[in-house]
């Protein structure tokens, strides 16, 4: 049965600060009880505060950031877990489990190059990987970060992609109510930047947003046949495959078809389109 | 030293916290978090004897003091159980306790039956709260001479120690108890999940795929507590208290009330180091209050007359 990664650990954290960004985020930074080595991009962590003002079951968030032996998470409230999150007074205590979930693919410098499409608060799992791409000697050419949101406030934290894409990466953004960008979104974005022959056709798609992005994702995916790995956020009840929460329908044809479930927490978050599908 | 140890049957166990089943893996998955050795038994998951796909998502829902599942019965079936955790759980330091559960009286001996042998395995404990296919799927722990009669089952193909895991969801679980125990059980675990639901009244949509679902954690502590205390009153072997558990305090109160041992199900999944901790705790908070051995605290609850008075 799979099992929650060797190196996941239940830390207690101190919640160090709390920065809004956007509309309806925040950055939360905290330092856990001793220091995480570096991680890989899009792994995640189960959140909650120790003084009963979160729910009972702790939510999970991707690693944001790491910075001076700190974590720090870009987190959208939606509802109870989040919003005790964003309200949580500065030294307030948290448990933090994890390091949780695969996270995404090394992106190597050989063959098509990668575009990474980030949904709102879906550009979490984003500018790390990038970094440490780059920092691996990934051309920065070969890195193409599309960023869509319903309207500019939900785009979030804007300075790190636009200190990446001084840097050599491209990053553009996209918008619905074309308040930033692209008016439309990513997926129309990518659509356009392919007839304006502006990036080749063959290419690797990362994806992390919305339920609805990563359907069209998948469904481009196949269409093209191109290769692309998804975030997914599902329900999840314990993040470390005890609760069987967080099914997520494998492909009867792929390397996971053996069984009709994979349990995004630990066999997840990340997937690739060949090996699930959203349906 | 608090002398910790009981006995549930002829099973000896180091102390008297146990896993809840389907709350913390097949095996040892959890190692990392609660090592085998602090508890007194890990129980697995239900296995059926066909694997079984679960029901689709959502499958969890957590509501202000507890939480709803419909897994379904989520596993891949007893041919991959021993193929894959008995190995992992061979030579484990503690006691490994099976859950079984089928669709019919059938189903439930012959997995016994296939499971019987393997030295693996410490106990079985028989899930009750399984849909009956030949009943109108009403559990099989709703009505006590079906319930006897999956025990009776069970029981005349294993000579290891039986618990029987009872469903809250019935007018008299002391009536469920006492059929269990005629039938042969050596144990009773009480209780499975509360039936609940959940539903957004602007969208109506309810919160579970399958709309109803089973109900677990803090929210149901009162009424485990009051479950286990009737089969405790009612029966003379043993009684594995489960429900809203959470901390030594709670797993305490569960054996004043009579419970010989408990179980800490839903509270893993904020904190999968708990199930150790408490077992850790259990030594001290026994020694403050003077008590040598765990045992001496079993069913010492008192009158309700005595209710009021210091
Ligand atoms: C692996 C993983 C990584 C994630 N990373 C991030 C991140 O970096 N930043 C971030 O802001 N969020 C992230 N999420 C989503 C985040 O966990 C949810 O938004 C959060 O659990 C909502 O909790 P709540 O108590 O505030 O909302 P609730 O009160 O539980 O729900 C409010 C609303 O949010 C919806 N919702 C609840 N849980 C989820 C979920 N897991 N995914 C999507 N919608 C949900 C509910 O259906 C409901 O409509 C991630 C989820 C997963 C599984
Ligand atoms: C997600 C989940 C899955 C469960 N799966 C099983 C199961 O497979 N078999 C079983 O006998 N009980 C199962 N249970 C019930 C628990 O073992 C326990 O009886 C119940 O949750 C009450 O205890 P708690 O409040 O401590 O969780 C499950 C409970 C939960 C929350
Ligand atoms: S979230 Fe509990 S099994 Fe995946």
């Amino acid at each position: 049965m799979p099992a929650p990664p060797s190196d996941a650990r239940l830390l207690h954290a101190r919640l160090v600060h709390v920065r809004p960004t956007g509309d309806d985020g925040v950055v939360l930074r905290v330092r856990p009880e001793r220091e995480l080595p570096p991680l890989r991009a899009s792994r995640f962590f189960m959140l909650k505060r120790l003084d009963g003002t979160s729910p009972m079951i702790p939510r999970p968030f991707s690693i944001y950031r790491q910075v001076d032996g700190c974590l720090e998470f870009l987190i959208k409230v939606m509802g109870r877990g989040t919003r005790a999150l964003a309200e949580a007074p500065e030294g307030a205590e948290l448990s933090v489990v994890g390091p949780l979930g695969n996270g995404w693919p090394d992106l190597d410098g050989e063959s098509a190059s990668w575009v990474l499409l980030g949904g709102g608060v879906g550009a979490a799992p984003f500018p790390m990987l990038i970094e440490a791409s780059l920092a691996r000697g990934v051309a920065p050419g070969r890195i193409h970060y599309l960023l869509g949101a319903a309207t500019k406030g939900l785009l979030y934290d804007l300075d790190w992609p636009r200190d990446l894409a001084e840097r050599g990466v491209r990053f553009l953004t996209a918008t619905d109510d074309g308040s930033e960008g692209f008016h439309g979104n990513v997926l129309g974005l990518l659509e356009r930047l392919w007839d304006e022959g502006e990036l080749p056709r063959e290419v690797r798609l990362l994806a992390c947003g919305p339920d609805p992005m990563l359907h069209a994702v998948e469904r481009l995916a196949r269409e093209r046949d191109l290769e692309a790995w998804l975030s997914l956020e599902t329900l999840m009840g314990c993040g470390v495959g005890i609760c069987n929460g967080c099914p997520v329908p494998t492909r009867p044809d792929g390397p996971l078809g053996a069984w009709g479930n994979a349990k995004c927490c630990v066999e997840g978050p990340v997937f690739s389109t060949r090996e699930v599908t959203l349906g | 030293m608090v002398d910790l140890a009981v006995s549930l049957g002829s099973l000896r166990l180091r102390n008297p916290i146990l896993t809840a089943s389907g709350t913390f893996g097949h095996g040892l998955e959890m190692r990392a978090f609660t090592p085998a050795s602090k508890v007194g038994a890990l129980v697995s998951k239900t296995v059926t004897l066909e694997p079984r796909a679960g029901n689709p998502a959502p499958r969890i829902s957590e509501t202000e003091a507890g939480f709803l599942n419909s897994i379904g019965l989520e596993n891949r079936g007893v041919e991959h159980y021993i193929a894959h955790t008995l190995p992992e759980v061979a030579g484990a330091d503690t006691r490994i306790v099976t859950n079984i559960g089928g669709e019919s009286v059938a189903d439930y001996a012959r997995i016994a039956e296939v499971l019987a042998d393997r030295e693996e395995i410490d106990a079985f404990e028989v899930n009750l709260s399984c849909p009956n296919v030949h009943g109108g799927k009403l559990p099989f722990g709703t009505v006590p001479r079906v319930a006897a009669e999956v025990i009776e089952a069970v029981r005349a193909v294993t000579s290891k120690p039986v618990f029987a895991k009872l469903s809250p969801n019935v007018t008299r679980i002391a009536d469920m108890a006492v059929a269990v125990e005629g039938a042969g059980a050596d144990a009773i675990t009480a209780v499975n999940t509360l039936l609940g639901m959940a539903v957004d009244w602007k969208s109506g949509r309810p919160a579970l795929a399958t709309v109803q679902g089973g109900y677990s954690g803090p929210g149901i502590r009162p009424v485990a507590l009051r479950c286990a205390w009737e089969c405790a009153r009612n029966v003379s072997i043993p009684v594995i208290g489960c429900g809203g558990i959470s901390s030594v305090e709670h797993v305490l109160e569960f054996l004043v009330a009579g419970c010989t041992a408990v179980q800490i199900g839903t509270a893993s999944f904020a904190d999968p180091t708990l199930p150790g901790r408490i077992a850790g705790e259990l030594d001290g908070e026994l020694a403050r209050a003077g008590i040598e051995r765990v045992g001496d605290l079993i069913g010492t609850i008192r009158d309700g007359r005595e209710a009021q008075r210091g």
